[in-house]
This record gives C-alpha cells, sequence and structure tokens, in this order.
C-alpha cells in the first residue's frame, strides 16, 4: 500500500479507536457504574510492602471477602488515626497470608484476622494467595513499574476493570446454559461492588436496595453450598489447620506482635447454616483457646449482632461504617490500641 | 520486559524518539545497546552478566576461529567456545534435570544418594541467545562469513533487544550488516512496523491469553480421565494458544524492528497450513528449525550418507530439538514423535521414488530437513486440505506430550481424547468450547487461505477504509480485552 494510503489509515485507525474508547467511558459513566481498581498482585503486594510501618499506628488486616467489604477503611483511619493495611482476599483462605506474616522477622505489628469459616478451615491451599506471595517475591523490576503505570491509567478510566467491563467479562454476561455437571464461574452482577486503591471492597448503594442483584447473588452462594448444612472439615485436617495458625501467630507474638480473631456478620442464608456447617465451638471458640488469642464475634455484641447483609454475607457501604464504629469501640474496650510496652 | 507490559509502551516511545534524534550512528547504535540491556535486565538484572559473558567471549573466540591457521588450535577454540557456550546453558536449563536424572539411575542400581535439591534460575531468553552466539562461533570456524569488526555491532548483534528473549533466531548476516550503516524507518516502514506489533499484540493479548489460555490451563491443569470433547477442547485450546502466542511475539519483534529501520526474518508462515512435518518445519519456528538443519542434521550427515543415517540424523535431529524447548523427557517424546512423522513421511517418498536433492550445505529458501516441497503439494487442492487436515490433527497429538508436564498426565489426557476415559464429569463451559472451536476453526481456514501470501503482501489489495477499520478492530479488542502483561510461553524454554 503507498504511503499516503497507509498514513490515512493509520489515522483512520486513530480516530475510530479514540472514537471507540471515549464512547465506551462515557456510555459506562453515564450508566453510574464506579471507578474501580483491578484487584491483582500487584496491589495485594502493594499493601504488602506497607506492614512494615510504625507498628503502633497501622493494622493489618488478612481474611477472606467479608473483612474487605465490611472494614471501613476511611472511618477507622479517621477514628483511630492508624493506617489500615488491608490483606484480605475474597474467596481464598487467610491461613497462607498469616503463615507469610509469620514467616517474616520484620513483621512486628498488629494483625487482625478475619474467620469465615468455611474458607478459613478447608482441605486445600489457596492458590490465589499463594500466586499474590510469589509475586510478591518474584516480580521483576518490569511488572513492577508497568503494575504502576496500570494503576495510574485505571484511575483515570473506569473502563479498564477486567472483572466487569472486559471482552471476557462481556462474553460471560451472554450467560450461555452449560452442560449438566459443569461447575461454571460466578457471574456477579456488575454493579454489586467495587474495589477502591486501599483495596476497600464497596458495595454500591444501588445494590443495597436492588433485590433482584441481591438474588443473583444469593443463587450464586446458594449454588456454591450456602445452604448446605454439611459439616466442615474435622479430624487430622482440622488438627494440622490449628497447627499452622497455632505456629504463626506464636511467632508473630514472640516478636512483639498482637494478633486479634474477628467473625463479621452474616444473614440470611448464611446465618442460618454456618452455625450448622461449622458450630462455633469446634471452630472459631477453638481457634481462640488453641492460638490463646483474642476474637470478637459479631454475636457476642449487641451493636454488631443483629446486621443484615443484602445478600447474606456482606455489609452494605453504610452498615460498614456503622460496624467498623462499633468494632473499633470493641477492640479499645479490649486494649488493642494500646501499644505492646 | 515484555512487549504486552506498559513498561514496554513507555520504553518503546523513548526508544523510537532517541533513535529518531539528530545523533551520530555510533551514538543511536550504543542507545540500542543499552536499551537491550535494560529490555533485558528488566526481567532479571543479575543476569545480564551471563548475557555480557556470552557476548564477550564469543567476539574474541570467533575472531581468533577465523583468522587461525593451525588447525589444531582452531578445533580447541571451537570446543573452547562450544563448552563456554552449552556448558551455561547445560547447567541453567538441564542442571536440575540432569541431576535429576542422576539421582533416580543410581538410586535405581541400589545407592541411595539424595543431594540437596539446587535452586537453579532459568535466566530467560538463554536458550535463544545461546543459540545466536553458537552459530557466529561455527560460521566463524568455518569461514563461512566475516568476522564482525566492531564489539559494539557484535554486541548489538547479540542483544539487539526485538529478537533477544524469543527470537526469531538471528545469523550473523541477516542482522550485523544492517549495524554498518545508519538505519531509519521510513514512514512505509514505520507504519508497517505499527500494524505489524498491533497485529502480534492481537494474537498475543487477544486470542492467546483472553481467548484460550483458560481452557487450557483448566484441562492441563485436571487430574483424572475427561470427556472426549473437553479433552480435544483443551487441546485444541492449547495447539491455538502455543501459535498464537509465540507467532504473536515474533510479529511483535519483527514489528519493532522494523519501526527502528530493521528487517528481521521471518519466524511462522501458516504452520497449520502445513502439508505433512517435513512442510510443517518449513512453517513452525522457521529460525529454529532452519538453525537445527545447518548446525545439527547437515554436520550429522543430513541425507548424503545414505537412506539410514539419513533416518538416524533426522531422528537425532528432532530428539535434540525436543530437548531444546525444555528440560523435561516429555520434551523429547514430543521431538521424538515428530521425528517419527518424518520417517513416515521419508518412507512414503522413499516409496514413491520422489526426487530428494542432497543437502550440502545451508540451502536457500523454503528448503526443510526432507527438501524442498513437492510440486504435487504445491496446490490448493481438496486432497491437500485434507492432508493438512491430518497433518494439523497429529500436530494436536503432539502438542498433548509438548504441554503435559508429566506421562501420567499426557496418558490421561490421550486416552481421554480417544474415547477410552470411562465415566468423566463434563469441565469446559459451553461459551469455552464456543470460544476455542471458532477460533480454530477461524484459524486453520485463515492459514489454508493465507497458505502462500504474506500479510503485508495481501494489505495492498485492501481499500485504505477497509484497513484503517480492520487495524483499528484490532487494537479496539487489545485494548478491550485487557490481559494483564502475561509472559510468552516460549520465554521458559
Amino acid at each position: 500500500m503507498p504511503t499516503n494510503l497507509m498514513t490515512k489509515a493509520a489515522i483512520l485507525m486513530l480516530s475510530l479507536v479514540a472514537i471507540s474508547v471515549v464512547s465506551w467511558e462515557y456510555f459506562l459513566r453515564s450508566q453510574g457504574h464506579q471507578r474501580g481498581y483491578d484487584d491483582d498482585e500487584a496491589l495485594w503486594a502493594k499493601n504488602r510492602s506497607q506492614v512494615y510501618g510504625v507498628t503502633d499506628k497501622s493494622t493489618v488486616f488478612i481474611g477472606s471477602s467479608r473483612i474487605k467489604f465490611d472494614l471501613d477503611i476511611p472511618t477507622w483511619e479517621q477514628k483511630t488515626g492508624e493506617d489500615v493495611v488491608q490483606l484480605a482476599m475474597h474467596g481464598s483462605c487467610p491461613l497462607f497470608a498469616l503463615e507469610n506474616l509469620g514467616d517474616d522477622e520484620n513483621f512486628k505489628g498488629k494483625l487482625v484476622v478475619d474467620v469465615t469459616e468455611g474458607l478459613f478451615f478447608k482441605k486445600d491451599d489457596d492458590e490465589a494467595m499463594g500466586k499474590r506471595i510469589k509475586y510478591l517475591k518474584d516480580a521483576t523490576p518490569s511488572e513492577k513499574v508497568s503494575a504502576k503505570l496500570g494503576m495510574a491509567v485505571e484511575s483515570i478510566f473506569l473502563f479498564i476493570d477486567k472483572e466487569k467491563f472486559s471482552l471476557g467479562a462481556f462474553l460471560d454476561d451472554l450467560r450461555i446454559s452449560d452442560r449438566k455437571g459443569v461447575r461454571g464461574g460466578g457471574i456477579f452482577p456488575k454493579k454489586f461492588a467495587y474495589v477502591d486503591f486501599q483495596r476497600q471492597e464497596i458495595m454500591t448503594d444501588e445494590f443495597a436496595v436492588d433485590t433482584n442483584m441481591q438474588r443473583e447473588v444469593t443463587d450464586l452462594w446458594s449454588k456454591w453450598g450456602a445452604l448446605s448444612d454439611k459439616h466442615g472439615v474435622t479430624g487430622d485436617t482440622l488438627q494440622k489447620i490449628f497447627t499452622r495458625v497455632k505456629t504463626s501467630v506464636a511467632k508473630i507474638k514472640e516478636r512483639g506482635g498482637k494478633v486479634i480473631f474477628v467473625r463479621t456478620p452474616s444473614s440470611g442464608g448464611y446465618g442460618v447454616h454456618e452455625p450448622i456447617s461449622h458450630p462455633r465451638s469446634e471452630y472459631f471458640d477453638k481457634l481462640l483457646s488453641i492460638t490463646d488469642s483474642p476474637g470478637i464475634h459479631f454475636k457476642d455484641y449487641p451493636e454488631t449482632k443483629d446486621f443484615i447483609c443484602p445478600e447474606w454475607s456482606h455489609l452494605s457501604k453504610s452498615d460498614a461504617v456503622k460496624y467498623t464504629t462499633s468494632l473499633i469501640k470493641i477492640m479499645e474496650n479490649n486494649q488493642w490500641f494500646k501499644t505492646a510496652n | 520486559m515484555v512487549f504486552n507490559s506498559y513498561t514496554f509502551i513507555v520504553f518503546f516511545i523513548i526508544m523510537l524518539g532517541l533513535h529518531n534524534m539528530p545523533f551520530s550512528w555510533k551514538v543511536k547504535k550504543i542507545n540500542l545497546l543499552l536499551a537491550s540491556y535494560i529490555f533485558y535486565a528488566a526481567w532479571n538484572p543479575p543476569f545480564i552478566l551471563l548475557l555480557w559473558l556470552s557476548t564477550v567471549v564469543d567476539f574474541f573466540v570467533g575472531r581468533a576461529l577465523y583468522t587461525e591457521q593451525n588447525l589444531y588450535k582452531k578445533r580447541l577454540l571451537l570446543v573452547l567456545s562450544l563448552i563456554g557456550n552449552l556448558g551455561m546453558l547445560c547447567f541453567f536449563k538441564y542442571g536440575n534435570f540432569i541431576l535429576e536424572n542422576f539421582v533416580t539411575m543410581v538410586n535405581f542400581m541400589g545407592w541411595d544418594f539424595h543431594p540437596a535439591e539446587p535452586n537453579i534460575i532459568l535466566p530467560a531468553g538463554i536458550s535463544f541467545y545461546t543459540f545466536t552466539t553458537l552459530c557466529y562461533t561455527i560460521d566463524m570456524y568455518k569461514q563461512k562469513s566475516q568476522p564482525v569488526k566492531s564489539m559494539l555491532d557484535f554486541s548489538l548483534f547479540v542483544t539487539f533487544f526485538p529478537h533477544l528473549v524469543a527470537g526469531p533466531i538471528v545469523r550473523p548476516p541477516q542482522l550485523v550488516p544492517q549495524f554498518e550503516t545508519e538505519r531509519k524507518a521510513s514512514r512505509q516502514q514505520l507504519l508497517e512496523g505499527l500494524f505489524l506489533m498491533t497485529l502480534g499484540l492481537f494474537m498475543k493479548v487477544v486470542l492467546a491469553d483472553s481467548m484460550l489460555s483458560g481452557t487450557a490451563n483448566d484441562i492441563f491443569g485436571a487430574s483424572g480421565s475427561l470427556p472426549a470433547l473437553d479433552a480435544w477442547m483443551g487441546v485444541l485450546a492449547f495447539s491455538g494458544q502455543i501459535f498464537f502466542d509465540f507467532a504473536g511475539y515474533s510479529t511483535c519483534a519483527i514489528g519493532t524492528a522494523a519501526c527502528l529501520g530493521f528487517v528481521l526474518p521471518q519466524n511462522f508462515f501458516y504452520p497449520y497450513a502445513a502439508i505433512g512435518f517435513s512442510d510443517f518445519w518449513r512453517r513452525w519456528h522457521i529460525t529454529l528449525s532452519s538453525w537445527l538443519r545447518d548446525y545439527l542434521y547437515i554436520p550429522l550427515g543430513g541425507n548424503r550418507s545414505g537412506t539410514f543415517r539419513t533416518y538416524i540424523n533426522l531422528m537425532l535431529t528432532m530428539l535434540l530439538g525436543g530437548l531444546w524447548h525444555g528440560a523435561n523427557w516429555t520434551f523429547v517424546v514430543w521431538g521424538g514423535l515428530h521425528g517419527f512423522y518424518l520417517w513416515v513421511e521419508k518412507a512414503i517418498a522413499d516409496y514413491r521414488k520422489d526426487k530428494v536433492t542432497p543437502i550440502e550445505s545451508t540451502p536457500p529458501g523454503d528448503v526443510g530437513v526432507l527438501g524442498a516441497l513437492p510440486e504435487i503439494f504445491k496446490a490448493k487442492t481438496l486432497r491437500n486440505f485434507s492432508i493438512a487436515l491430518f497433518t494439523f490433527f497429529l500436530i494436536n497429538v503432539t502438542w498433548v506430550f509438548f504441554r503435559a508436564t508429566t506421562f501420567t498426565q499426557a496418558w490421561d489426557l490421550l486416552t481421554s481424547m480417544f474415547g477410552f476415559s470411562g465415566d468423566s464429569k463434563p469441565m469446559l463451559t459451553t461459551l469455552a468450547i464456543i470460544k476455542v472451536s471458532t477460533i480454530v476453526f477461524c484459524m486453520v481456514i485463515a492459514h489454508w487461505v493465507m497458505r502462500d501470501k504474506k500479510v503485508m503482501d495481501v494489505i495492498p489489495t485492501l481499500s485504505w477504509q477497509v484497513f484503517g477499520a480492520l487495524w483499528a478492530l484490532l487494537l479496539i479488542l487489545l485494548i478491550w480485552s485487557q490481559e494483564s502483561s502475561s509472559s510468552f510461553i516460549y520465554f521458559q524454554f
């Protein structure tokens, strides 16, 4: 193709790409979507690198999605004057992260461990968390720079959100039915929640009042066993988990760190079936006694026991603020914010 | 640094700017060399020392090899160079493998030997730059080309970032002369280069990563048996993934070099339209297969020492070619299968008494290990298409060994593919099956239709509006796919 025509084609290409990107961005904004960050290895690793802050000025959180939704970071930081390092990950077992912190000689801080029994006490190790810890150790200089540039781009464009607005997400939205027996992944409503730069997961106001969207999510939880009364792991498997937790907690405490276990609210299907599949005496309470650590169970406090999770598992944005405020108060009563020495 | 990363975008823009500044050619070459080191060091800085070592040693050894008259000294120098280059490759790439096999062997013989597990990290691209430097020293030994005059040009030949990590594997005469006079891309070359980069990234990011890798990973990561449909979809997904991943890398490399005014050799030519395996190796990873042909098959005797030796040489070449891809017996079996297919093809050719010219030295053009493609296979007939499909079917069987990490896994998958798996639970979603079948079907048809044409030869037949719209579509899909900067499969080789 002659150069002049090639140049025209390039100009046409640039124009079409610019128009498409701007239109797509404008369309998504007009639909009321909110900007979120890709909660990937890089964002997790960025937070992980902050666990060495001044010990009495920050608290590290590990766990699964509940603490990511239920802990309102601005409220915590404003009321306590301390920083939050959010290392929890949705759908994940925090044991890997706990061991990672336990093995890190330089970590001597305060640690809050969120316990969602179905995830905490499970047979297999967690691949997703393992991937993040591997990234922490093995990320190349190029990957680190790319991650920083990527975050800068994400902070500008709403459409840069792989889970919600990528080509793959669009194809998933076609919701083509599967053969019998296929365990497909879950497709969450796009307006369920978004992740901010500090890795807080925030339920949108629209979701908090839309029962159709809530039903979509509770259907997924049901499909994945929320309504099951099947007893959680027992015997050797459970004992091994307790031993691993105990070892890591002991290491952190030996270095002057503090560990507390927190059971965040659940309701609806989870509220009914979790206490049956994972009786408190066999799991949460035993965890506290084995590790000789304090714990806060939402059922034990009048200000937290009656929270309603719109989709059984996570709090709305406004309830997250209330829960965080209550949690701080309870923890203050537990001398949490007092320095060790 | 990978092409599909934000870091590379910034790096490339800076490089393009610097390369078009009014600096002297020497300064521009120094810029390119420093940039190439940064490109490599961005992956793992300490390994740049290996690259320097390899460059410095081969520059001086190469020159000495060319000028040395004493045959003994010359041979000694060559052996030193081979030990240096291959020794490094063996240590980093095959160290664990050799030790594992040694331990298995001595344990089998009754010696209870359990050494500490070595923790050897494989430097990215070591297989590629080792082959680049090896061919230089061998060429110098044979006085096939002139030694490179300056250290700067030689360093740039070895390190030039577009080809450094995953090829195309370049030969000195292909690249070194391009450093002798000033190169700057014309507007045409720049636009073509940018288009090739878009196309390469589209292949890698959209097709390989976004559409196919998930299915391939799921199936090859599954334990036990699978329904035949799922097993086949997984293997076809990998078949597409590895092509789009590696051909995408090569296309990006060629495009990046073009933007800077350089020309790199073509590495892929619609391999899934191959009629037979000799044809496949003319089209798949062309620079590796021609390297193996010229520096292994021909020195072994090629097809010049009788039929029996030809068979042996073919198999040895393919077995070593398999091992080059990775330190695992599964790769050796993959190479062995290709060798076996070439045997069968040669036996058929011998039976039909096809005329095959002995390959004496580096042949020109598209000559594979079994000679040029017979005329009968050049026509686009239904018969040839059927043979191409059968070849594609057999290639898929070989990919099972290439992708599986153990023989048990490979066997499970093969038995599943051919319906011997018994009762097994379906795994893939309908969407995954639709994605894989659509992409693989389009890929095979596109390969067949484009069998004899280069992409850049087809573009002039389109109107600029259509070409511009197609280019935009590739870029929009690329942006839309939002895949993170995952590594290329061939980096691990």
